[in-house]
């Protein structure tokens, strides 16, 4: 073994720039399957990976603490089938409705807890601190999420009370929407008290309903107000998380596939690259095996470096992308699962090692004579045919003789045409995406050139007329009568709808909606209205199909809607096109039964074609200084994260096809060293051979690039309308159709850009060889 | 062309020409001149520097100092694509082992040379028919290289090396792989050119080669000329 190490360790440094190639290859397809996976795994299962971290509770029940005590509770979470218990904790509904500016919901939902931590639904404080005395509340906010609250601010509530935010966290459970120090919740008056439970058995609604049956069992009857299974949570972020598994899948699964295969084709142009070398060591006595296995080592040895390398570049990478894309769990320590770094780990030199076997293999059987000779004596040409057809052709020598390279190695050729093809597929699919995500904004939240929208200042010194919307500081002159006529009145205004934005309860259940009520132009000036039809009436609501389907409601179903303490029982009569699951419409008759004399926080206004918007709103600015054109709106976050996400997969994958080339087009020179020679010696420029060894790859890039579009376009085909139905939202035509030509045109060239920019360097190299000692010693 | 070459033009100017590889000098201060017509064969043993010697005469190799002009080009002024283009119409070449083109035909390996300085792809390929004709090789022209006999590869390699009608003709040991039956017509072949007027520079360990191919000797030891002498050919 010691003179095959010896001889193994030899190559591996005469070798510098295969050894450095097959590493930096094998490390950085690593990285990429270590994020790929990485991803994959975190994103089959986001919720529970963050549910179980922060410890999450299967179950949340909230009892009335005047028919049970704490010592009965904590008895009854000791049976089985209780894995681990938190609480009994003091809770009351806070009304902080008298800081509208800061928070949307009128009342939170707060918890004394002294500890965020425990066995039982460990809080990630993501901002700031948990409280730590009287006067103190942490509030719960998604990480990265900005609802207008920082630590410092001030919340009055009800008895005069002023708590002062010292931190913001995250329950992934979902167990208060705050929390104070048990002394201040006492302080507050609460009014039941919370349990979590973890239990052993969880899995299906049967089991976790087996499980409350078992907490609740020998309780005073009454004793339990209401519970919640994890299982409804992880359904309702099931639409945000579920958007990413179709993305994440498919590029998954595209890096995998490019990393093979670019492994593949380094080790055994490795290999191949050393035939003669195998039959100088078969001159002086190797046996067919020591050879083998020389070669073996040779190639794994800088492999088994790229790849541990590789492994931790690919947990450093994976880290921020996963807090991205799944902050909005609350869990900001996500990582590379070990199972995953073991499969890389172990996977990849696998993979390696089998790529090299091969080839390996069959030069172990050949002979040492022909073996030896390989390289001096002429080979059989390849691709005749096609080289004698592009001799004859119109086009530069240089580039006919590169378009007939790829087919002397067809082998190797398709190997890289198949990382091209998918890096491209990549492009096309990241491409299409992005303009998925763009086609559905701008569906959702159109932008028109020919209209205004107009909101109202605060009214009296405090807030805007529309609750959660835009405002400013300069309250209205006119009523809302008035303003709606001037606006009318004014020159250029063709329809005008007057809106105003509240926050009413869903009775029988603990949500709430904001109602967009709409008056005047509405028919114009709504929302898109993708089945049944508009309200028209006090009695009716057009909803976005994620409400439906969040509530589990139909077209034609009733609920009853509270406002101020006045109610409505409404029909749901149309689906509108919305973003937010909890954005609904109506129109302004039924704002006049919950609240009369609601004046609009908003005026939309279309003007005719060619009117100067500008103009319109100083003329309305001036008649009434209290409205003021809305400030522009900006994308969603959701959106920028999904393009963000593909744009960086893209960039990967595009990076590890072009090394794919690289690698190619550098086994392509040093394979024709003799022949680049000859070219040269008889007056072939250092430009042509450049031109002539990027040819050769551009020309597999374009074939690469008319592969990959139709596999992406398919993709996209896939994968958009799974991500929109995984969010729970509509699948719109201009989602999935946004391929136009110009924009195939971009990635039909990427295949190009990709094959040129890997061939670029090694082609330099190429064109910069020294040819003398190659044509006289071979 | 055995007649007297004082008054030619000078093809090949040698002056003070230097060549090292780390720490050892190839050529050594060697100075030369080849005339237009001359037959010159450069001998010596092993490592004496022969090969660079034809490396830096036809721009593969550059000297560590000294100049090299050929045909009046300084070769020491040329960028690499300058002395592409100076190898492209000045330089046919032959080597020991042909290096021909092992992916195309006879007729495109010779073709390709004229390709490359733009001529078309017909009026190259009739050229070179009419090469391979002339040098008995013609029926071989749709013919890989791996299948021909090495008398036959190195014909192609030297109507390769004539396509551009190149001002110097420079060979490096081309009957060194050949059967002595090949290696005589190849001598016939440069003897022949050398008749009608082609400027030849012969680099050969082979005395006997160097003996009835070329009108002058010069041997080379140690990377300096050791001996400049006319030969008179023998039959």
């Amino acid at each position: 073994m010691t003179a095959v190490w010896r001889v193994a360790r030899g190559a591996v440094r005469r070798r510098r720039l295969q050894t450095v190639v097959i590493g930096v290859v094998v490390g950085v397809s690593t990285a990429t399957i270590v994020l790929a996976l990485g991803l994959l795994a975190a994103a089959s299962a986001p919720f529970d990976r963050a549910h179980a971290q922060q410890g999450g509770a299967h179950l949340v029940a909230a009892f009335d603490r005047t028919a049970v005590s704490a010592e009965q509770l904590t008895a009854a979470a000791g049976r089985a089938g209780v894995e681990a218990v938190a609480g009994p904790f003091d809770q009351v509904a806070l009304d902080v409705s008298a800081n509208r500016g800061a928070m949307v919901a009128p009342t939170l939902n707060a918890v004394g807890r002294a500890d965020p931590g425990g066995p039982v639904d460990r809080v990630n404080v993501w901002r700031g601190r948990w409280v730590a005395g009287p006067g103190e509340v942490v509030l719960d906010v998604p990480p990265g999420s900005d609802l207008g609250v920082r630590p410092g601010e001030r919340l009055d509530v009800q008895g005069g009370h002023r708590l002062t935010v010292v931190g913001l966290a995250h329950s992934v459970s979902d167990t208060a929407d705050a929390w104070v120090t048990p002394d201040q919740l006492a302080v507050l008056r609460p009014t039941d008290v919370q349990v979590l439970y973890r239990l052993t058995r969880a899995a299906t609604p049967a089991e976790v309903d087996e499980g409350l049956a078992a907490v609740t069992a020998g309780l005073p009857p009454g004793a339990l107000l209401g519970s919640r299974s994890y299982l409804m949570s992880r359904q309702q972020v099931a639409a945000e998380s579920g958007v990413y598994v179709p993305l994440l899948v498919v590029f998954g699964v595209l890096g995998v596939a490019v990393a093979v295969l670019i492994v593949a084709n380094v080790v055994s142009g490795a290999v191949v690259a050393g035939v003669r070398h195998i039959g100088v060591l078969k001159s002086i006595g190797f046996t067919p095996n020591q050879v083998m296995a020389v070669y073996l080592v040779m190639v794994t040895a800088p492999a088994a470096v790229g790849c541990v390398l590789g492994a931790v570049l690919g947990n450093v990478a994976a880290r921020p992308v996963l807090a991205e894309a799944f902050e909005v769990f609350g869990a900001t320590d996500i990582g590379v699962g070990p199972l995953v770094n073991v499969v890389a780990l172990l996977g990849m030199p696998a993979v390696v090692a089998l790529a090299a076997l091969l080839p390996a293999l069959r030069a172990r059987r050949l002979s040492a004579a022909e073996a030896i000779s390989a390289g001096s004596a002429p080979r059989a040409g390849r691709a005749l045919a096609v080289q004698r057809l592009l001799g004859g052709a119109l086009l530069p020598r240089a580039v006919s003789l590169g378009l007939g390279l790829p087919f002397a190695r067809p082998a190797r050729s398709a190997l890289t045409l198949a990382a091209v093809a998918l890096g491209v597929m990549a492009v096309t699919l990241a491409i299409g995406l992005t303009n998925s995500v763009t086609a559905y904004e701008e569906a959702v939240r159109p932008v028109h050139d020919d209209r205004v929208e107009l909101v109202v200042g605060k009214v009296g010194g405090g807030e805007g007329p529309e609750l959660g919307g835009p405002t400013h500081g300069v309250p209205p002159v006119l009523g809302d009568a008035e303003d709606e006529a001037v606006l009318r009145a004014l020159p250029g205004a063709v329809r005008v709808a007057a809106t105003s934005r509240q926050l009413v309860r869903l009775v029988g259940g603990q949500d709430s909606a904001m109602v967009l009520f709409y008056r005047g132009d509405a028919e114009e000036l709504g929302p898109r209205i993708l089945s049944g039809r508009r309200p028209d009436g006090p009695g009716q609501l057009a909803v976005p199909s994620r409400f439906l389907n969040q509530h589990g409601l139909r077209l034609g179903d009733t609920l009853t809607v509270e406002l101020g303490g006045q109610r409505a029982r409404v029909e749901v009569v149309g689906v509108a096109l919305a973003n937010s699951a909890a954005q609904v419409f109506a129109d302004w008759d039924l704002l006049e039964l919950l609240a009369p004399g609601t004046r609009a926080g908003s005026y939309h206004v279309q003007l005719e074609p060619g009117a100067d918007r500008r103009a319109y709103a100083a003329a309305a600015a001036a008649a009434d200084p209290g409205l003021a054109p809305a400030p522009p709106r900006g994308g969603s976050s959701m959106g920028v994260v999904v393009v963000g996400a593909a744009v960086l997969l893209t960039l990967v994958l595009g990076a590890v096809a072009a090394l794919g080339v690289f690698n190619t087009v550098a086994l392509n020179a040093r394979e024709r060293r003799r022949d680049l020679g000859v070219l040269k010696s008889i007056g072939m420029t250092p430009r042509q051979v450049v031109v002539m060894m990027v040819t050769s790859m551009g020309a597999l890039g374009l074939v690469g690039g008319l592969l990959g579009l139709p596999l992406g376009v398919a993709a996209h085909h896939v994968v958009a309308p799974a991500m929109m139905r995984a969010a729970q939202a509509d699948v719109l035509d201009v989602v999935v159709d946004v391929y136009r030509v110009p924009v195939l045109v971009l990635p039909a060239l990427a295949g190009v850009a990709i094959a040129v920019l890997g061939a670029f360097l090694p082609a330099l190299a190429a064109a910069r060889t020294t040819i003398a000692e190659v044509l006289h010693n071979e | 062309m055995t007649s007297d070459n004082s008054t030619a033009q000078v093809v090949v100017e040698l002056s003070a020409v230097r060549k090292e590889y780390r720490e050892s000098a190839a050529l050594d201060g060697v100075s030369l001149s080849i005339r237009a017509g001359e037959a010159v064969a450069v001998t010596g043993p092993s490592g004496s520097g022969k090969s660079t010697l034809l490396n830096v005469v036809a721009g593969l190799d550059r000297p560590t100092s000294g100049s090299v002009v050929v045909n009046g080009d300084d070769l020491g002024r040329m960028s690499e694509t300058d002395l592409a283009l100076f190898r492209r119409r000045r330089i046919g070449m032959i080597f020991q082992f042909f290096n021909l083109l092992d992916d195309l035909p006879a007729l495109d390996n010779v073709a390709l040379a004229a390709q490359l300085t733009g001529t078309s792809a017909g009026q190259a390929r009739a050229r070179a028919l009419e090469l391979l004709d002339e040098l008995g090789v013609a029926g071989r022209r749709n013919t890989y290289p791996a299948q021909l006999s090495g008398g036959e590869r190195q014909r192609v390699a030297v109507a390769r090396a004539l396509v551009n009608r190149p001002a110097l003709l420079l060979a490096d040991e081309p009957t060194g792989a050949l059967d002595s039956r090949s290696g005589e017509q190849v001598v016939d072949l440069l003897l022949d050119l050398n008749q009608i007027g082609q400027t030849l520079l012969l680099v050969t360990h082979d005395q006997a080669l160097a003996n009835r191919c070329a009108s002058r000797l010069v041997e080379l030891v140690d990377g300096r000329v050791a001996r400049d002498s006319s030969l008179e050919r023998t039959p």
